[in-house]
């Protein structure tokens, strides 16, 4: 053997060492697949804000089964066409768990994939009722359905008693559905629906609509979007003098529709999942966000911090990592989350998930509404 | 009465989103008018427009500058100054080297600026939308019939009164002054206007820079009575003067006041009578049908073969 050979035995061998070096301290990978830029970023900072915190804490309690969480994040800018794009990036990463997406229309064709692939996903935002009616095995929410939200707003409406709703909408996936819901509750309660209408996402110039609303003399109109269109249909609105009361679901309760609408987001109605930064054995998570510098206070930071929370639990209950072990276990325990205790049904939906509606201020604060 | 009301009311709104997109169609139509080529970054320069305007307008705020005439001017002169550089740079940049080639070149050249200008606003401004402060509140109100009133807004006027003086200067600068002639003389022929020793570079450049200081004019007045900006808005109303330009006859100039203001009251009327929906479907279908049945659109003229 010369030494050239020598060198070259050398070499290999100790690069399969190092392999089975970079095995035996093994990571389990968690991919995070959210908005981090676009119009709805804001969203996307409160998911990787959410999981972030998890990842940190079960990491410094040790990670799972004795391996460390590590996050991969992908920037899906809400769009269904980057959405695919980056889920295959996370197959090719070797992903077998994500917390994502946050738009249903991302969330639905990104879960086509990872269930070909293998690969359990829990979207902490994602209110569509679709994503979880096709029998999926591997998808799963920590948040609730418009199927529920719509209700939660419709009945709200029909209680202050109108005489006349608008209900208007993004003709996206999210937003068509949950006017769709909202329109059948108030239907099914006798109110008179005075128009249903979509707009085109992205637009600006509301003038129209809000004429229409204005002579269609409307006592409130519900809207089902994302607030950069809210934002502006409540601005323009309040120029024209329309005083119908408006209301939305959680995809316009943040701060930055204040920015948009200014004075004109004063009581405006947002249907959201309860503070859960609010109850008290949350409390000291809630200090943890403080000292980072994080406000846990966002519609999804504490379903994400639960996402990454149920995985970590999942693969130890399963004592396994492979996601359809752990999917099976999800389904069959019970976990006590932030989010509070969690049960799913065979769909992968939370057995229970509740709705609040909430008044907002011109200051970006909000208060129950009664 | 109501119904009357709000046919004037839609009427109004049709108008007012109409004439902004005459004052950005102006710049597509001039560029196309002189050496023919569309200038797709121009939906991009009105964005900027809008973006400076809000810089300047934020600015004079956190200096505690609260005179309304004050804020408007220097806001109108900075997006003006920053959007007409950006216009004149991206003709200098961007088509002045590939002018004459094969005309699909200079094209591609204006897509790729239309896409660099974009993604730079996402850069140094971030992707979200961001609010204009109100500063013109409040509007004019006339007959009331059934609770429905006629509201003609401040913003409104305004918009209609800046769009007929800048149409107004724009005509008289192009029929009267010394640039505005050698402007026309370059349109009818490029190459013969530069033999008979006009400076065609000066006179390309200086329709660059026209066409988007009224696109920042567009931008200032747009984000103030819409209330928002976010890097992608360009895109969508440069779709929209274009077919504005289109619809009028490219290269003609009161085509694309005239067409700007069709196509605006069309989508009011539009989304006041049939559904917001079918806005874009009325627009779009009204300049394919224009298209077939007049090529050259309403004012525009026939092309003459040149020898």
């Amino acid at each position: 053997m010369n030494t050239s050979v020598k060198k070259l035995v050398t070499a290999v061998s100790a690069s399969v060492a190092l392999m089975a070096a970079g095995q035996a301290a093994a990571e389990i990978k968690i991919g995070i697949a959210g908005p981090m830029t676009g119009p709805v970023a804001q969203y996307g900072d409160m998911q990787f804000s959410g999981s972030r915190m998890a990842i940190e804490r079960i990491n410094a309690a040790g990670g799972v089964m004795g391996e460390e969480l590590v996050a991969v994040e992908v920037d899906d800018v809400c769009d269904p066409k980057q959405a695919v794009t980056v889920a295959n990036r996370l197959v090719n990463e070797g992903v077998q768990y994500v917390v994502g997406h946050l738009c249903s229309s991302s969330t639905q064709p990104a879960s086509d994939i990872y269930e070909d692939e293998g690969i359990l996903m829990i979207t902490p935002a994602s209110t569509s009722p679709e994503i979880t009616q096709r029998g999926y095995e591997l998808v799963f929410r920590t948040i609730g359905l418009d199927s529920m939200q719509g209700p939660v707003a419709g009945n709200y409406i029909a209680a202050q008693k109108p005489e006349r709703v608008a209900v208007v909408h993004d003709k996206q996936q999210y937003g068509e559905g949950i006017a769709t819901a909202v329109r059948d509750t108030l239907k099914d309660a006798g109110i008179e629906i005075a128009m249903f209408e979509g707009i085109t996402a992205g637009d600006k110039d509301f003038s129209s609509l809000v004429t229409k609303i204005k002579q269609a003399d409307v006592d409130y109109v519900y809207y089902g979007g994302y607030h950069p269109e809210l934002g502006l249909i409540l601005r323009q609105a309040r120029q024209a003098d329309v005083d119908a009361k408006f209301m939305g679901p959680e995809g316009v309760g943040n701060k930055d529709i204040n920015t948009i609408a200014g004075d004109a987001a004063e009581g405006l109605l947002v249907t959201l999942p309860p503070a859960f930064d609010q109850k008290e054995e949350n409390q000291e998570l809630v200090a943890a966000f403080a000292e980072k510098g994080e406000d846990p206070s966002g519609p999804f930071v504490l379903p994400s911090y639960t996402a990454v929370q149920l995985i970590a639990e999942g693969i130890e209950m399963a004592d396994s990592k492979d996601p359809f072990k752990v999917a099976s276990a999800l389904r069959s325990g019970t976990f006590e989350t932030p989010i509070g205790t969690v049960q799913y049904d065979k769909a992968g939906d939370l057995k229970a998930f509740e709705f609040v509606v909430y008044e907002w201020h011109a200051d970006g604060s909000k208060t129950p509404a009664n | 009465m109501q119904d009357l009301l709000y046919f004037f009311q839609q009427l109004i709104n049709g108008l007012t989103i109409g004439s902004t997109y005459a004052l950005i169609a102006i710049g597509y139509t001039m560029v196309y008018g002189i050496i023919g080529m569309i200038n797709f970054a121009h939906g991009e320069i009105y964005m900027i427009g809008a973006y400076t305007a809000l810089i300047a307008i934020t600015g004079l705020a956190t200096l505690g500058i609260a005179w309304l005439p004050l804020i408007l001017i220097v806001a109108l002169l900075c997006a003006v100054i920053v959007s007409s550089s950006m216009g004149w740079a991206v003709e200098r940049i961007a088509y002045r080297p590939v002018r004459g080639r094969h005309r699909l070149i200079p094209l591609i050249s204006a897509i790729g600026m239309s896409i660099f200008l974009q993604n730079y606003v996402h850069l140094a401004q971030g992707s979200r939308n961001i609010g204009f402060p109100a500063l013109m509140e409040g509007s004019f109100r006339f007959g009331s019939a059934e609770g429905f009133q006629l509201s003609l807004s401040y913003m409104q006027i305004t918009i209609f009164i800046t769009t007929l003086v800048c149409m107004t200067i724009l005509s008289l600068f192009i029929s009267r002054s010394r640039i505005g002639r050698a402007c026309r003389a370059v349109s009818q022929d490029l190459g013969m206007a530069n033999l008979l020793g006009i400076d065609t570079n000066r006179i390309i450049s200086a329709t660059f820079v026209i066409g988007a200081a009224l696109a920042a004019v567009a931008g200032l007045l747009l984000g103030m009575y819409y209330g928002s900006v976010d890097p992608l808005f360009g895109f969508i109303a440069g779709l929209k003067a274009f077919t504005a330009a289109v619809l009028g006859g490219i290269g003609s100039i009161p085509g694309a006041m005239l067409g700007g203001l069709i196509l605006g009251v069309a989508e009011s009327m539009t989304s006041g009578y049939l559904s917001g929906e079918y806005k874009d479907v009325v627009s779009f279908s009204l300049l394919i049908l224009i298209l077939l049945f007049k090529p050259t659109g309403l004012l525009g003229k026939p092309e003459v073969e040149k020898i």
